[in-house]
């Protein structure tokens, strides 16, 4: 198990590199530089700034100027921020958005598995077809969406009970974090939910559950102990590449609820092509999900002795 | 009050599918005495695990569903119990072993935790004690360190292992009959040979009854006391071992043994396979349902179903119009002839 986690960790510095160097090229060959948003700026003053931002020096020298500063985890300054560091910036907003995407993937995954085996308990009977058909709902509708009529229901809610019970924006108590953190999940939920039903399904009819209920077993046993836990296989290998989805959707959530994350740096910094911005969160946000990743997959092992013991 | 260990009478059990009912087993009667081995043999489809099955209370309802029979174990009825005295009788009396050892136990559950399991809900057991007692229980089945075994996980056992596994789990709680469904079928021969010989030894020792479901009748011929021959949903000869070898009285079972593969090496003797395949039973033949594919079918086997004839002062019965007083004698029933 040890060496499995330290060849994960392995894989997971390169994919890191990786980003990292594909970001760089990709930031080079975008046509312009972060000076050219300042207005009158002369050639000379432009020269200067170029030097001191290191700007004058070939792409491959700035390349490895940065390889090093990071390996130091030294992210620089921002170009169109007066005198903040990069490191500032995430140690700032990470942990709101971090908070988030946790929230989040926690609500997504508890609710799929339980609506999935919901869903399957009940196959094909009443509760099994409204779900569905939320969860296709959930699915196709873009997460935007689902914030604005969040926040119309919470609006609606607090005139109904006439103070301000749920905030409808901001951040800061565990209230701000609810609807957010709802809407994000929702499509992950939906998604999960039929994950877990059709795996709950494919379970039901395995042999091992004809064994469990010629053993005398109760359903209720058999549900918990020998069901579950197998269906929830599926369900764990996709959580990896979903904490992925949202994070990413995490951004137009924190626009829409004005939530001061990390997500806006990053756009911003892509609109306005704040190198240090952009290379600072991109990898930072690169090697959180890799983490993150990873610890699913270590997670898997533990669900699934067939991983950890090979 | 039957004296018979269980005792199983007019069984039906059909299942509801889109293109209607399945009449999957059409009225069996068979009993199983304390310490004896039944075989029912038949081929695919024919309705032996679904008879076992139902017993058991595994069948799905829906689309399963009994319609008809009883079957009295110890003198109680265990068939449409509810399911939390069904749960009784399960794993306790009665313990279970499947075709495909493979798949039949939970990949993510230790085999020792899968049977301690068994005793811990049925026994009240610690856990403690019923893992111990599991390392027993599979020192019983031969499977060599067991302790170390036990916490293994069933992707790190073999088949033959597995099923010996499977053997344990089934006896955790002293059951009075093992009902074996096809438990060699997915094994290789000299494994077969191996699990064949334990559950004869288990049976010795633990004085149980087996009921065991095949279709090799090589494993019938070595483990059986009594044998039901089946065929499309009904028992169409029911003998003791010999009687179903030597004397066998219905053309099904003849056609079965003509079917097996031998290894004495004759020219003249072609392995003979039964032509045809087994009725639909969506909609059951009125008479015998063997009769598209016998060679002595009479006028009479079409629409009227043979009752059980006796065949001799034994319990020896077919479901043979060939029986009858007034059928044409022939000294032997062949498959050939056609």
């Amino acid at each position: 198990m040890l060496y499995y986690i330290l060849k994960r960790l392995a894989a997971g510095v390169i994919t890191v590199w990786f980003i990292a160097t594909a970001t760089f090229i990709a930031m080079h060959s975008v046509p312009g530089d972060p000076l050219m948003n300042d207005k009158a700026v002369s050639a000379e003053i432009r020269k200067n700034l170029e030097r001191k931002y290191g700007l004058d020096r070939p792409v491959h020298e700035q390349y490895f100027l940065f390889l090093g500063n990071m390996l130091k985890g030294d992210f620089g300054i921002s170009f169109t921020q007066q005198n903040r560091k990069v490191n500032d910036i995430i140690r700032d907003h990470f942990p709101v958005s971090a908070t988030l995407g946790v929230l989040a993937i926690l609500i997504a995954s508890t609710g799929g598995v339980l609506w999935g085996a919901l869903t399957a308990i009940y196959r094909n009977r009443l509760p099994d077809i409204i779900i569905m058909f939320l969860v296709i709902l959930g699915i196709s509708v873009p997460s935007f969406v689902f914030a604005a009529l969040g926040q119309l229901l919470l609006v609606n809610i607090n005139k109904l009970v006439g103070y301000s019970l749920i905030p409808v924006a901001g951040w800061g108590t565990i209230w701000h974090m609810l609807m957010p953190s709802l809407v994000l999940g929702l499509g992950t939920m939906a998604l999960l939910t039929r994950l877990m039903r059709s795996s709950m399904l494919e379970v039901v009819n395995e042999d091992y559950i004809k064994t469990a209920r010629a053993k005398g077993l109760s359903p209720t046993r058999i549900f918990f102990r020998h069901q579950l836990r197998n269906a929830i296989l599926p369900v764990v290998t996709v959580l990896g590449p979903q904490i992925a989805a949202i994070t990413t959707g995490g951004f137009v959530v924190e626009l829409v609820f004005a939530i001061p994350g990390l997500g806006r740096y990053f756009v911003q910094a892509v609109q306005q092509l704040d190198y240090t911005v952009i290379m600072g969160t991109t990898v930072f946000y690169g090697a959180f999900l890799v983490f993150m990743v990873i610890v699913v997959d270590i997670l898997y092992g533990f669900i699934d002795p067939r991983v950890r013991l090979q | 009050m039957s004296e018979h260990l269980l005792e199983v009478t007019n069984l039906g059990v059909q299942f509801a599918t889109y293109g209607g009912e399945v009449k999957a087993v059409r009225g069996v009667d068979f009993y199983v005495d304390k310490g004896e081995t039944l075989a029912i043999v038949g081929e695919s489809g024919c309705g032996k695990s679904v008879t076992v099955q139902s017993l058991m209370g595994l069948i799905p309802m829906p689309p399963g569903k009994i319609t008809s029979g009883s079957a009295t174990l110890n003198g109680k009825e265990i068939l449409g119990l509810p399911p939390k005295q069904a749960n009784r009788f399960r794993g306790v009396e009665i313990g279970m072993i499947f075709q495909d050892p493979m798949t039949s136990l939970n990949p993510t559950m230790t085999i020792g935790d899968q049977i301690s399991e068994t005793l811990m809900v049925h026994r009240g057991f610690s856990y403690r004690e019923a893992f111990t007692r599991s390392i027993e229980l599979l020192e019983r089945t031969r499977i060599p360190e067991a302790s170390r075994r036990a916490k293994q996980y069933p992707f790190e056992f073999s088949g033959g292992m597995l099923q010996r596994a499977m053997i344990a789990q089934s006896l955790a709680c002293n059951p009075a009959i093992l009902i074996a469904d096809e438990p060699t079928t997915a094994l290789d021969v000299t494994i077969q040979a191996q699990i064949l010989e334990l559950m004869a030894e288990l049976q010795r020792t633990e004085e149980m009854s087996i009921i065991l479901i095949t279709h090799d009748l090589a494993v019938v011929a070595r483990m059986a006391d009594r044998v039901a021959v089946m065929y499309a949903g009904q028992i169409v000869e029911t003998g003791t071992v010999d009687e179903i070898f030597y004397e066998s009285a219905h053309p099904y079972t003849v056609g079965l043994k003509e079917a097996m593969p031998s290894n004495r090496v004759s020219r003249d003797k072609a392995l003979m396979p039964i032509l045809g395949s087994p009725p639909d039973l969506f909609s059951p033949p009125k008479g015998c349902g063997y009769y598209a594919r016998c060679p002595h079918a009479m006028k009479v086997c079409k629409h009227n179903l043979p009752p059980s004839f006796p065949i001799s002062d034994t319990e020896h019965v077919a479901r043979c119009w060939l029986q009858h007083e007034d059928a044409p004698k022939s000294d032997h029933i062949t498959q050939a002839g056609r």
